[in-house]
């Protein structure tokens, strides 16, 4: 990844300061590299707590990227690594000595593509519990009616909680793997483009579970949709060449970009 | 003179003829196998394959002793070679990938186990006779004959498993390790689950592949007349006796080793037809 020749519009950034007290989740200085290419530079950025944080962006320009460093999976293929630090309230969460697997219970994900493990949809969203806290059986089927409904799939799904979740549809299997992270009760939840291969009426509901989930979830999410990032984030990030170009309440972002990059992009003249 | 579709027409039409005949060629020698093999088969068979020994030559008798022989060392051989193969195969997919050295080493195991796929299954019988028959068992043994068809079987697992495995999406692997789970507990509880309909395919293959091995159990287990379980001492198994019957002087041999032949043929077919089944079953898109 070369960065082409700097201009200084580029590099210009124009970033609003969360308030401390708000601050869930913050990236400081933040660089990224796939081995010898680096693909994030000095991302400042700070999501708020229980608010829902919009990342967007062409193409390669590192929002996914940036969202892999947040729960650290990137850690699973060697030669992957982050420089800099990430506050996860206040402690760095790529301090060589935290618990991984903590972490992940803390900072759920949502994939792209669907992906329900071959199990019935019982046990599909059983499964991070089971890791974790031992419970029982009532309970269990508790947390894991509670998280159904958090994903608006329980009335769907209440009949046949022993069928296999892979025998959903496409938008039912990905608010089943909502449900499946959310029932691990995580602080923080970050979606990689969780609607890109929905229909439109299960992206509305989609994206009607993530404005109900940040009540009490901080959210992070990856959009190549401008409109459902217009609708549903507090915040925005318009991101460029792995920098931050603009980031501010998400109303101002649409509505007043200061950035001329950003303006082009939300206009639909590039990207 | 012909004009150029009229050319074209006929040879096309050549080619396709030649394929024809080429096809029937291949499938009329099949079944010629397959049929003198019914005939032949079926002539002998009755009820004492089943409840009598291999008899001495001129006395009635069955398959009993070898039947029961081929089932334990094959069946022994495979749970060595299923315990083996998916581990080995799990790890070149998951876990050879992470760091150079193990690059390294992941590469010359897969090459390794690659030439052993394809090395003739007497080599294979005769280094399990000198390592164990000759010096250190001492005498021909079932425990012998299992681990040289563990050997032949091993290397199937492990390309099936890995294949597999390697089939299996990212995200898939990465949802597991999102919600907390180590890599090693996403293997055993999601991914291992959604190839389990591959890797038993290649389980079974590799058990066809063996049922039918006659070079390996000649140098291992050789054969024994009597019934025994004991793994111990040599074991009686339909390879051997086929091979063993049907180069005799005696019919009754001979026909013994056609039904012995049917056997197996039919085990192996009933295989397949279990693989062309369990690979039918739905798979995610």
């Amino acid at each position: 990844m070369n960065a082409p020749v700097s201009t200084p519009e580029v590099y210009d950034c124009f970033t609003e300061e969360v308030p401390a007290a708000d601050i869930k989740l913050e990236t400081k200085n933040l660089e990224f590299f796939y081995g010898k290419g680096r693909a994030l530079h000095g991302v400042n950025l700070q999501f708020k707590r229980n608010a829902v944080t919009a990342l967007m962006g062409p193409s390669g320009c590192g929002k996914s990227t940036l969202l892999r460093a947040l729960n650290r999976i990137y850690a699973l293929y060697p030669g992957q690594r982050a420089e800099g630090s990430i506050m996860l309230d206040g402690a760095d969460i790529l301090d060589s000595g935290v618990d991984l697997a903590k972490l992940r219970s803390q900072v759920g994900m949502v994939f792209q593509q669907p992906t329900p493990f071959p199990m019935s949809i019982y046990d599909n969203v059983a499964f991070g519990v089971r890791l974790y806290e031992k419970m029982s059986k009532a309970d269990l089927d508790g947390r894991v009616e509670q998280s159904l409904r958090r994903a608006a799939l329980w009335d769907e799904v209440k009949d046949k909680l022993n069928a296999s979740g892979q025998g959903l549809s496409g938008g039912q299997q990905q608010r089943l793997c909502v449900a499946r992270g959310v029932a691990v009760q995580p602080e923080v939840l970050l979606l990689d483009e969780p609607a890109s291969a929905l229909d439109p009426i299960s992206t509305a509901k989609l994206e009607e579970t993530i404005v109900e989930l940040a009540e009490d979830i901080t959210i992070v999410i990856v959009t190549h949709n401008l409109q459902q990032a217009a609708r549903i984030s507090d915040n925005a990030a318009f991101m460029y060449l792995g920098r931050v170009i603009e980031f501010s309440d998400t109303e101002k972002l649409f509505n007043n970009p200061r950035s001329t990059r950003t303006a082009d992009y939300i206009t639909g003249r590039f990207g | 003179m012909f004009d150029k579709r009229a050319r074209r027409k006929l040879s096309n039409g050549l080619f396709v003829g030649f394929c024809t005949f080429a096809a029937v060629l291949a499938i009329a020698a099949l079944a010629a196998i397959l049929i003198s093999l019914l005939i032949n088969g079926a002539a002998g068979f009755n009820l004492d394959v089943f409840t009598k020994d291999t008899p001495a030559p001129g006395s009635t008798g069955g398959l009993r002793n070898a039947i029961v022989g081929s089932l334990m060392l094959c069946l022994l051989a495979m749970i060595i070679a299923v315990v083996v193969g998916i581990l080995a195969g799990t790890w070149l997919a998951e876990y050879a990938g992470r760091n150079r050295w193990t690059q390294a080493y992941g590469a010359v195991i897969r090459f390794v186990n690659d030439v052993l796929l394809s090395a003739p299954s007497i080599l294979v019988g005769l280094f399990i006779y000198y390592l164990l028959v000759k010096n250190t068992i001492g005498h021909f043994s079932g425990w012998a004959g299992a681990i040289a068809l563990a050997l032949l079987a091993v290397p199937v697992v492990v390309r099936t498993t890995e294949d597999v495995m390697r089939l299996q999406s990212k995200q898939l692997r990465e949802s597991g390790v999102a919600l907390g789970a180590s890599l090693w507990t996403t293997i055993q509880k999601v991914l291992w689950r959604a190839a389990s309909g591959g890797i038993i395919t290649g389980a079974l293959l590799a058990f066809a592949r063996i049922s039918g091995e006659t070079a390996p159990l000649l140098f291992t287990s050789l054969n024994n007349q009597f019934f025994s379980l004991d793994m111990g001492q040599s074991i009686a198994n339909l390879p051997v006796v086929i091979f063993n019957f049907a180069l005799s002087a005696y019919d009754d041999w001979r026909r013994l080793a056609w039904v012995g032949s049917l056997l197996i043929a039919g085990a192996v077919l009933f295989i397949n037809i279990l693989v062309r089944v369990l690979s039918k079953e739905p798979r995610r898109s």
